[in-house]
C-alpha cells in the first residue's frame, strides 16, 4: 500500500514528459488553427501538412544534409575522444592532469564568444558552406573526453600489460581490446554526440551561407520566419527532425544507461 | 546481441533518412552561394529574403516579370530568416568577409538605421540609380535615408490597422463606423461596454513589448529619439499618455496580455477576444481562420487626443530591399527600380496570392488594390492601406530602435506592476544612453 503515493507520482510525472511528445504528434496531424486552440485529438491533416512542408521546403535535402553533419561529427567524434580518453587514462605523465584541467576549463567558455574567430579561420580557408566547417569544431568534445577517461579508470590495466607481454602494439591494444570492451560507453557517447550535432544550429547557421547545405534545424527556423506561421506544418517538420534522434536513442537506449553509469562488461 | 542491436540502431535511422529523402525529390546541388556578382559579366542576382509565401515569392515574381526584357538574368532567391540575416550581417562585417554578402537582402525596416550607422560597409547608396523616391510615403523612405543618401527600396507596407470581428460588435450594438476617426478614450469607453456584454476583449497583446505604444506614439508624430538620434524617452509628455492608454487598457480588460506571440496569434484566431492592432501584414494571420471569413473589417488606429499631431495613422514594421556592398549595383539597381519601384503589373501579380501591399504609392491606383476582399466583408482592404500608409507621420526611428523599444518595454512592465510612471522611464532613458556609449 505504501506503494501508492509513489505510484500515483511516478505516473503523474511520467504523463507530463509524455505530454509535450504526444502533443507534438497529434498536432502534426491538425491544421494551424487546431494546432492554436490546443486540439488534443488527432486530426487529418497529416497528408496535406506533408504535402505544404514539402511545397515549402527542401526537406529531402535538409534530412541528407544533417544525417551528413550527423554521422560524420559521431564517428569522427567518437574516434578521437577515444583515443584522447584512452591515453589520458592508460599513459602516465605528470602533467596529464593539468592538461584536462585546461581541457575542461574550455567546456566553460560559451561557444558564442569564439563564434567569430572562427567563423574568419573557415572563412581565411575558403571552407565556408562546407560540411567540413560544421564538422571539424564539433570533433573534439572535453566533456565525452571525460566520459571515455572516468571508464577507462575501470578498463583492467593488466590487459593492457599482458597484451603489451604478448607483442601487440599500442594501436592493436586500443582497436582489439579497448574498443570492444568499452562498447556501451561508445553507445552513450554516440548518443549524445549524435543528439547534439543533429540538434545543432548557431554555428551550421552563420558557416552555412548556401541554403544547400540546409539542415533540419533551419528548415524549421525558415517555417517560423514568415508573417504568417502554419503551426501543423511546424509541428511536422519538429516531429520528423525529433525522428532520427529518437529511434537511435530507443535502441541504444539499455547500452546507454550502462555506459553512463561507466558498466564495462 | 549487442552488434545486432547497433546494426538495428544506424538500419532504423538509414531507413527514416532515406525515406524522408525520397518523398523530399532530391537533394539541394544548386550553387545558391551567398556571393554576390561582383564581377560585372555576371547576370545572377543573388537575393536573401524570409517568407516564402511572402517576399520570397514576390521576389521570384519580380524576377519573372524582370527577365520579360531582360532574359539573360536569373535572380536566386535563398531563403533566410530576418533572424539569421541580422546574425550574418553582423558575422560578415565583423570579420570584413564582404564577398559572402548577396547582391541583394532585405531589411526589417526598424533595424535599418541601426545597421547601416554600424556597418555602412554593407551598403551601397542608391539614390542617383534613378529609382524615383519620391513614389513612396516620405515616412517609410525615412527608414533607409541617412544624411540625404538612399540606401533601401520600400517593399511592404507597415501601416497599421484596427481590425475587429464585426459579429462581435454587432452582438453589443457597435459597427466598425463607431471604432473609425475615432480617440482612445473613445475606445476604451466602446471596448469596455463590449467586454461587459460579450465577455470578450478587443485586444490582445504580447505582455513586455511595446509594439502598441510605439504606434501610438507615432501616430502623434512622436518618436523615442530626437532628430539627432538622442533618446526622449523622459520628458516626452506623446510617450507618457501612451504609456496611460495602454495602462487603462490593460487594468480595464480591454486588452489581455499574452505571453508569446504565438499565443497572441491564437487569440483571435480561436476568438478570444473580437479584434487586433497591428501592421497591416497581421491580416494574413486574421486570414488563416478560415471559419471567420466575411466577420471581419478593418478601420484605422484611434487617436491620442490632445497630443503632437494627433492622427489616425501610425505603422509597425515593414521592410526595403538593399543593394549590397557586393552587388553587381548597376543591375541589382536596375532591376529593383523595374519591379518594385516602377511595374504595375508586378504588384497585381502579387497582390491577391500573397496579400503583399505595396509601399509604391501608383500602384495603389491599380484596380486590383480597389477589389472587395470577400474575407473582410467586401471591403477593399488593400486600397485603405494603402491609404492609411500615405498618411503616416514620419518619425525619427534612430540607430538605437531597438534598445529604445526594449527599454521601454521593461518600464511598461514596471509601471503594470505598480511603478512611478516618471521614474520608469528615466531608467529606461539611462539604459538607452549607456547601450549607446
Amino acid at each position: 500500500m505504501r506503494s501508492v503515493p509513489s505510484l500515483v507520482f511516478l505516473t503523474v510525472a511520467a504523463l507530463a514528459s509524455v505530454f509535450p511528445l504526444y502533443f507534438m504528434v497529434v498536432s502534426a496531424t491538425n491544421t494551424s488553427q487546431d494546432v492554436l486552440g490546443s486540439r488534443l485529438l488527432p486530426g487529418g491533416q497529416l497528408v496535406e501538412n506533408l504535402n505544404k512542408l514539402l511545397a515549402a521546403q527542401d526537406l529531402g535535402a535538409a534530412m541528407w544534409n544533417s544525417t551528413l553533419n550527423a554521422v560524420g561529427t559521431t564517428a569522427l567524434s567518437l574516434l578521437v575522444c577515444s583515443i584522447a580518453g584512452y591515453g589520458f587514462e592508460v599513459f602516465h605523465s605528470r602533467n596529464k592532469d593539468r592538461l584536462m584541467g585546461v581541457l575542461l576549463l574550455a567546456m566553460m567558455i560559451p561557444f558564442a564568444a569564439t563564434m567569430i574567430p572562427l567563423f574568419r579561420m573557415f572563412a581565411d580557408f575558403g571552407l565556408t558552406s562546407t560540411t567540413i566547417a560544421v564538422i571539424l569544431p564539433a570533433i573534439s568534445v572535453p566533456f565525452i573526453i571525460l566520459l571515455f577517461r572516468q571508464a577507462a579508470r575501470s578498463f583492467p590495466h593488466e590487459i593492457v600489460e599482458a597484451a603489451r607481454i604478448d607483442g601487440l602494439r599500442e594501436l592493436g591494444i586500443f582497436l582489439r581490446i579497448f574498443i570492444p570492451t568499452m562498447r556501451s560507453t561508445y553507445a552513450a557517447a554516440a548518443v549524445v554526440i549524435f543528439m547534439t550535432a543533429w540538434n545543432n544550429f548557431l554555428w551550421p547557421k552563420v558557416i552555412l551561407i548556401n541554403e544547400a547545405f540546409q539542415t533540419m534545424p533551419m528548415l524549421i527556423s525558415n517555417l517560423t520566419s514568415g508573417y504568417v506561421t502554419d503551426y501543423g506544418v511546424l509541428m511536422l517538420a519538429v516531429l520528423l527532425t525529433s525522428l532520427p534522434t529518437m529511434v537511435l536513442f530507443l535502441v541504444l537506449q539499455r547500452a546507454f544507461a550502462q555506459g553512463i553509469t561507466g558498466a564495462i562488461k | 546481441m549487442r552488434k545486432k542491436m547497433t546494426l538495428a540502431s544506424v538500419a532504423g535511422v538509414a531507413t527514416i533518412t532515406l525515406a524522408l529523402a525520397a518523398c523530399g525529390g532530391g537533394s539541394g546541388s544548386n550553387d545558391g552561394g551567398g556571393g554576390g556578382g561582383d564581377d560585372g559579366d555576371d547576370q545572377t542576382l543573388t537575393v536573401w529574403a524570409w517568407d516564402p509565401a511572402f517576399n520570397v515569392y514576390a521576389m521570384n515574381e519580380a524576377a519573372t516579370i524582370y527577365a520579360q526584357d531582360n532574359p539573360d538574368v536569373t535572380v536566386e532567391v535563398i531563403e533566410t530568416p530576418w533572424e539569421d540575416i541580422q546574425t550574418k550581417l553582423t558575422t560578415l562585417a565583423q570579420t570584413g568577409e564582404l564577398e559572402e554578402l548577396p547582391d541583394i537582402f532585405l531589411m526589417q525596416n526598424n533595424a535599418f538605421q541601426k545597421n547601416l550607422i554600424n556597418y555602412p560597409e554593407l551598403f551601397t547608396a542608391i539614390t542617383d540609380s534613378g529609382i524615383d523616391f519620391a513614389e513612396f510615403p516620405e515616412s517609410v523612405v525615412a527608414f533607409s535615408t541617412t544624411e540625404g543618401d538612399n540606401y533601401g527600396v520600400p517593399f511592404d507596407n507597415g501601416a497599421a490597422v484596427t481590425a475587429l470581428r464585426t459579429d462581435i460588435l454587432a452582438e453589443a450594438g457597435y459597427t466598425i463606423e463607431d471604432f473609425t476617426d475615432i480617440t482612445w478614450d473613445e475606445f476604451i469607453a466602446n471596448g469596455e461596454d463590449i467586454l461587459a456584454q460579450t465577455g470578450k476583449p478587443l485586444l490582445s497583446g504580447t505582455a513586455g513589448e511595446s509594439d502598441l505604444i510605439t504606434m501610438i506614439l507615432q501616430s502623434t508624430g512622436g518618436s523615442l529619439f530626437d532628430a539627432d538620434g538622442n533618446p526622449t524617452i523622459t520628458d516626452n509628455d506623446a510617450l507618457l499618455q501612451a504609456i496611460d492608454v495602454y495602462t487603462r487598457l490593460v487594468e480595464s480588460g480591454v486588452l489581455v496580455e499574452v505571453n508569446s506571440w504565438d499565443e497572441y496569434i491564437g487569440t483571435f484566431v480561436n476568438s478570444n477576444v473580437a479584434g487586433t492592432i497591428n501592421g497591416v501584414w497581421i491580416l494574413g494571420s486574421i486570414q488563416t481562420a478560415a471559419d471567420q471569413s466575411g466577420l471581419w473589417n478593418i478601420t484605422n488606429l484611434p487617436s491620442l487626443d490632445g497630443v503632437g499631431e494627433a492622427t489616425n495613422y501610425s505603422a509597425n514594421g515593414g521592410s526595403s530591399w538593399v543593394v549590397s556592398s557586393n552587388a553587381n549595383t548597376e543591375l541589382a539597381a536596375d532591376f529593383l527600380g523595374a519591379t518594385f519601384a516602377g511595374s504595375t503589373e508586378f504588384y497585381d501579380t502579387i497582390l491577391p496570392s500573397s496579400g503583399a501591399i505595396a509601399n509604391w504609392i501608383p500602384a495603389s491606383e491599380s484596380d486590383v488594390y480597389a477589389e472587395p476582399h470577400p474575407f473582410f466583408a467586401d471591403q477593399p482592404v488593400f486600397q485603405l492601406a494603402v491609404e492609411f500608409g500615405a498618411q503616416v507621420p514620419s518619425v525619427n526611428t534612430g540607430a538605437y530602435y531597438y534598445e529604445g523599444r526594449d527599454a521601454v518595454s521593461a518600464a511598461i512592465t514596471n509601471i503594470l506592476n505598480g511603478a512611478d510612471p516618471e521614474s520608469a522611464l528615466a531608467e529606461a532613458q539611462a539604459t538607452v544612453e549607456f547601450a549607446m556609449q
